[in-house]
């Protein structure tokens, strides 16, 4: 009761936080896409050992995004977020074909899990800016998104370096979230 | 049982654990950081909230100082129990040292040091290489000490990332405690390392001396101490350092005043003028005295300094001897530190007021303190010779106070005036002979009996005061029979009358018949000996006139002194003794369990071809009959041997080592295998160890020696000589070792000669060896020499030749011993190791359930030895018969034999 008397009073005044993991393989452009959301610039970034975590406003939400490590050792300490998780963003290197697999592989581990049941998906097809980029089609037959039962998701090409399809999915994200996906 | 008894086992209760939880993965700022105070609180009372270890450092990256700090408290505390999830940390300590508060940078770099975790040293390594480089000096100085904290850690790593280069460059930092920190780290780092790391040349000594005036104190600390370890290139340049650091003499900080006065000892070494040198004594004096104003506890440390200053430069405090002078409330141990050092400083100047002030202590209330101020006395009247009368004369008025411990003490002390100044104060006995009766300390008793002994002539009734303590001499403690044994003697010697001799039947009697001790038996032996035999050459030796001894209790070796000076003013200094006595070393002693490991690891390897091998080889010893070569003339063979020395294609044959390391015989200098056994400790070698042990190689005996430099600067030029020994143990040529530089080690081959320079007496399988270098005092050890390294290669014998010499060899040659914990289990595999060792199987029977062997060996000079081994197989015990023409030297063979069949 009183986490619902919370709930309807956080959306009345539209500062509701979402909890949020940007999940990934390495070098999929995760930290850059955290903070090209937060800052609205491209920082340089190395790899993440470890995590991230910023508070992103957009459309009166507020968005606590964690941008996890994608290698291969920090994998396994992804369960450790996972609970109270309303979102997913997967993040795939799109030109990265190679790895694909393992990207599909460890996106459907991530949707096996228990504690993620309730959380919508959104996938950015990143890096589109590279030529040989795959587009969003072929990256949701890579992944095999087609499978996803019981789940809202979306798919958006995005290019985190000149900042595109970002914020649509983020449009997409907040409108979900708002009408109770989440 | 009912099915409603499950609710039992549901609660609707949390737990802390749980609550604590949800409470820091709340939304709200304030929520979590209360979560993690609680954390901490938790965690300070010892509770264990690891389990805590995501949720915490998920509030890590926080702009929140204090939440940040309280995560970071965390980490150091859990880090190494949560060594996997340590690493969700790395990226946020990458983030806070590049955050743009320089108080957090530091935060970070600091924390990160503290972090010991294998796993994540290597991810911190670029936020240390940006952190020593930053425009903040609070973040330069901080990652200074962290450079020392990660090569504790992992030394390669430090030294592959160059961070050493980092370190030393900030030697040359435009800020005075990031120079002082950078100094200390690599000091710190030099301590744990082998190599030089830290050297201070002209261009950084002038670095160092300008941070020093600007650093803080302890900072100032830091850079004295490094600079106490710089050598001056000359007398000038140790003059311009001492200058630029005698103001520091002046500093509140106690820690700083001794550090300089460390530093400017050690300079002073290499000032030659007197004048300058005299200077500078006067300088110290006053910031010495000051000390002696503060706290007991930093006076103590204070005085045991000083103790080691005056041994060195006495000059320092000569005039200033009425500091030492004790106050009635000062703490016990500073009373006899200040004691100690007014001995030191006591001159025919001022002996007198010295003699006052004793005086007045030795009636004080503290026994301990009584006694060791009626010694000072005794110690001031041996080391001057113009007042011992004086002190004499005090000593005299004590004894008449007649306070027991006082008599005694006096007594222990004149009887090292008489020795001092033989046949000056006799006068006196008669005053000490009135207190007989009151001694009962075996000390005093004994320094009595031994007075009474030595002026026998001139006390007339010395026979009855004797006679007194003869009464209890069975009582009495060691040294005391000891005494009375000799004074005995002497007072026969000087008084042959019947009382005397009545006596000296008593004593003898008493100490050797009636005695446990070994030594008074021994001694007594020799007195009754000598005294029947000739009783002029009993009183050439009993009577025979002393040396002069001086005062020299509490005085340290020279080369002891130089190192604690080097020391003034850490633990070492005050302990008085050398770092290395209570500290060790976590580097080294590692080090030393991998070298063991190793040693392991290559243990037991056969190589039968390889015993074939040495077996064929041609004799090379002399194969003349042993009945000839039993007589004196040396054996040829040995010269020979050493000639024959570099055979090729041979291979080596590392007799009695365990396993056949193959080793090239001409690299005789990288000898391979099991580690030799330590004959000098590098605790005893000043940090050179040395592990040596006899060897046999193709018919040639070596000494294999392996020398390890643990010093801090490179050994060379070493010689070796060994003492006179049973088998005429000689090297065959120099010790051919080259430079060894610090850390490493360096071995090496030397071929022996035997018969050259033979001890006489019986038998004995010491080795005494003396190796020298150009660095250090000559080093002694004993080393053991096993007979077998002199089995030949020529004693097969045939087993008509056998059955022949065993019948020749009368009967009471024959030698038998047990080994009741030797177990023969593998009969090939023993007789395989016996014949690399030049012990050669003739025969085999079976007697009852007991098997047994015969063997024949060979040793130089021809001389045989018939060996029957009777054991059963796989059971333990193991009897061996010898025969041999030589049987003094079964000893040693069943010595050997014993070491050939334990392996």
């Amino acid at each position: 009761m009183g986490i619902l008397f919370t709930k309807m009073f956080a959306s009345l005044f539209g500062n509701k936080e979402a909890r949020i993991l940007v999940l990934g393989l390495d070098n999929a452009g995760k930290t850059t896409i955290l903070y090209r959301l937060q800052m609205g610039e491209v920082v340089s970034t190395i790899p993440t050992i470890g995590f991230n975590v910023e508070t992103v406003q957009y459309n009166n939400i507020k968005f606590q995004v964690w941008d996890l490590g994608g290698q291969t050792s920090i994998r396994p300490y992804w369960r450790c977020y996972f609970p109270n998780t309303q979102a997913i963003i997967y993040v795939v290197d799109s030109s990265d074909t190679d790895r694909l697999v393992i990207a599909k592989d460890e996106f459907h581990a991530i949707l096996e899990e228990e504690e993620l049941k309730g959380a919508v998906v959104l996938i950015f097809a990143n890096k589109q800016d590279l030529p040989g980029a795959l587009d969003d089609a072929a990256i949701t037959e890579a992944l095999e998104l087609h499978k996803i039962k019981n789940r809202q998701w979306a798919i958006f090409k995005t290019s985190a370096i000149k900042g595109e399809g970002l914020f649509e999915g983020l449009d997409w994200l907040s409108n979900t979230l708002k009408s109770g996906g989440g | 049982m009912s099915g409603h008894d499950s609710k039992y086992f549901s609660t609707t209760k949390k737990g802390e654990i749980p609550e604590l939880k949800e409470e820091l993965n709340s939304q709200y700022k304030d929520k979590r950081k209360d979560a993690v105070k609680k954390v901490i609180a938790a965690m300070t009372v010892g509770k264990d909230v690891s389990s805590l270890f995501t949720d915490v450092v998920n509030c890590m990256q926080t702009e929140n100082l204090e939440l940040k700090k309280l995560v970071y408290l965390y980490l150091i505390n859990y880090a190494k129990s949560q060594p996997d999830l340590a690493i969700l940390a790395v990226n946020t300590f990458v983030k806070d040292s590049q955050d743009p508060n320089p108080l957090i940078r530091a935060l970070a770099v600091r924390t990160m040091g503290c972090i010991r975790v294998d796993k994540i040293t290597e991810y911190l390594c670029d936020p240390l290489q940006r952190c020593l480089k930053d425009d903040d000096p609070y973040v330069r100085k901080t990652a200074a000490i962290c450079v020392a904290k990660l090569y504790d850690i992992n030394a390669e790593l430090v030294e592959d990332r160059g961070f050493l280069e980092s370190l030393k460059d900030l030697i040359s930092d435009n800020n005075p405690m990031v120079v002082a920190n950078a100094v200390a780290a690599l000091a710190e780092i030099q301590e744990n390392s082998n190599r030089p790391i830290f050297e201070i040349t002209s261009h950084t000594l002038s670095k160092l001396l300008t941070a020093l005036n600007e650093c803080t104190e302890w900072g100032q600390v830091f850079i004295l101490d490094a600079l106490s370890k710089y050598k001056a290139a000359d007398a000038r340049e140790a003059e311009n350092i001492v200058e630029r650091v005698t103001p520091r003499l002046q500093h509140a900080n106690c820690a700083v005043v001794l550090s300089a006065v460390k530093m400017i000892l050690q300079q002073m070494e290499l000032i030659t003028s007197t004048d300058v040198v005299r200077n500078l004594c006067k300088k110290m004096a006053p910031p010495l005295v000051t000390l002696l104003s503060a706290e007991p506890e930093i006076q103590y440390v204070a005085l045991r300094n000083i103790n080691l200053i005056v041994q060195r430069r006495p000059t320092i405090l000569a005039h200033e001897i009425k500091v030492f002078f004790c106050k009635y409330n000062d703490p016990i141990y500073v009373k006899m530190e200040k004691l100690e050092i007014m001995i030191k400083l006591a001159s025919d100047r001022n002996i007198d007021q010295v003699l006052l002030e004793f005086k007045e202590y030795a009636t004080e209330v503290d026994v301990d303190f009584v006694r060791k101020a009626v010694r000072a006395i005794g110690r001031c009247a041996i080391k001057l010779e113009r007042a011992a009368e004086r002190c004499i004369t005090v000593l005299l008025e004590l004894i008449k106070i007649k306070v027991n411990y006082v008599v005694q003490e006096a007594i222990i002390v004149i009887k090292d005036i008489f020795r001092r100044y033989p046949n000056t104060y006799e006068s006196i006995i008669a005053t000490l002979c009135e207190s007989l009766d009151t001694l009962d300390e075996p000390e005093a008793k004994a320094s009595m009996i031994w007075i009474i002994g030595e002026y026998a002539e001139r006390i007339d009734n010395a026979d009855e005061l004797l006679e007194s303590f003869l009464e209890s001499f069975p009582e009495e403690p060691a040294h005391v029979q000891l005494q009375l044994l000799t004074a005995t003697v002497k007072l026969f010697l000087k008084k042959p009358t019947e009382g005397p001799q009545q006596m000296i039947q008593v004593v003898l009697n008493n100490a050797t018949v009636e005695t446990d001790n070994p030594d008074l038996r021994d001694r007594a032996y020799i007195y009754w000996r000598l005294l029947s035999t000739d009783p002029e050459a009993a009183k050439d030796v009993v009577l025979a006139e002393k040396p002069v001894i001086s005062d020299d209790s509490n005085l340290l070796d020279p080369s002891l002194l130089d190192e604690l000076l080097a020391n003034i003013a850490t633990l070492s200094s005050v302990y008085h003794k050398p770092p290395e006595a209570f500290v060790t070393r976590v580097k080294t002693t590692t080090q030393k369990t991998e070298d063991e490991d190793y040693g392991s690891e290559t243990g037991n390897s056969e190589s039968p071809a390889h015993i074939a091998d040495s077996a064929a080889s041609p004799p090379t010893s002399s194969g003349a009959p042993y009945a000839a070569a039993r007589q004196a003339a040396p054996a040829p063979a040995s010269p020979a041997h050493a000639a024959a020395a570099p055979v090729p294609d041979l291979l080596g044959d590392l007799i009695g080592m365990e396993n056949s390391a193959i080793v090239p015989v001409d690299q005789p200098a990288s000898p391979a295998g099991p580690p030799l056994p330590v004959v000098l400790p590098a605790s005893t070698g000043q940090g050179l160890q040395i592990s040596a042990q006899l060897t046999r190689r193709e018919g040639q005996i070596f000494y294999s020696l392996l020398f390890e430099n643990n010093t801090q600067s490179p050994l060379d030029g070493f010689m070796i000589q060994f003492n006179k020994n049973t088998f005429g143990l000689a090297a065959a040529g120099p010790l051919q070792v080259p430079q060894v530089q610090p850390g490493t080690s360096a071995g090496t081959l030397l071929p022996m000669v035997t018969f050259q320079n033979m001890s006489q007496g019986p038998p004995s399988s010491l080795l005494q060896v003396a190796v020298k270098n150009n660095q250090q005092p000559v080093w002694y050890f004993n080393d053991k020499i096993s007979l077998h390294v002199f089995f030949t290669e020529d004693g097969r014998m045939e087993r008509a030749n056998f059955l022949e010499t065993w019948r020749s060899l009368p009967d009471s040659n024959e030698i038998t011993r047990d080994f009741p914990g030797i177990v023969v289990s593998n009969v090939e595999a023993t007789l395989d190791r016996l014949a690399a060792s030049n012990m050669f199987f003739i025969a085999k029977r079976k007697h009852a359930n007991q098997d047994v062997f015969y063997f024949s060996v060979k040793i130089p000079r021809g001389i045989p030895f018939l060996i029957e081994l009777t054991t059963v197989v796989n059971n333990p015990g193991v009897k061996i018969a010898i025969k041999t023409p030589s049987p003094e030297t079964a000893p040693l063979f069943f010595e050997a034999m014993e070491t050939l069949l334990k392996d």
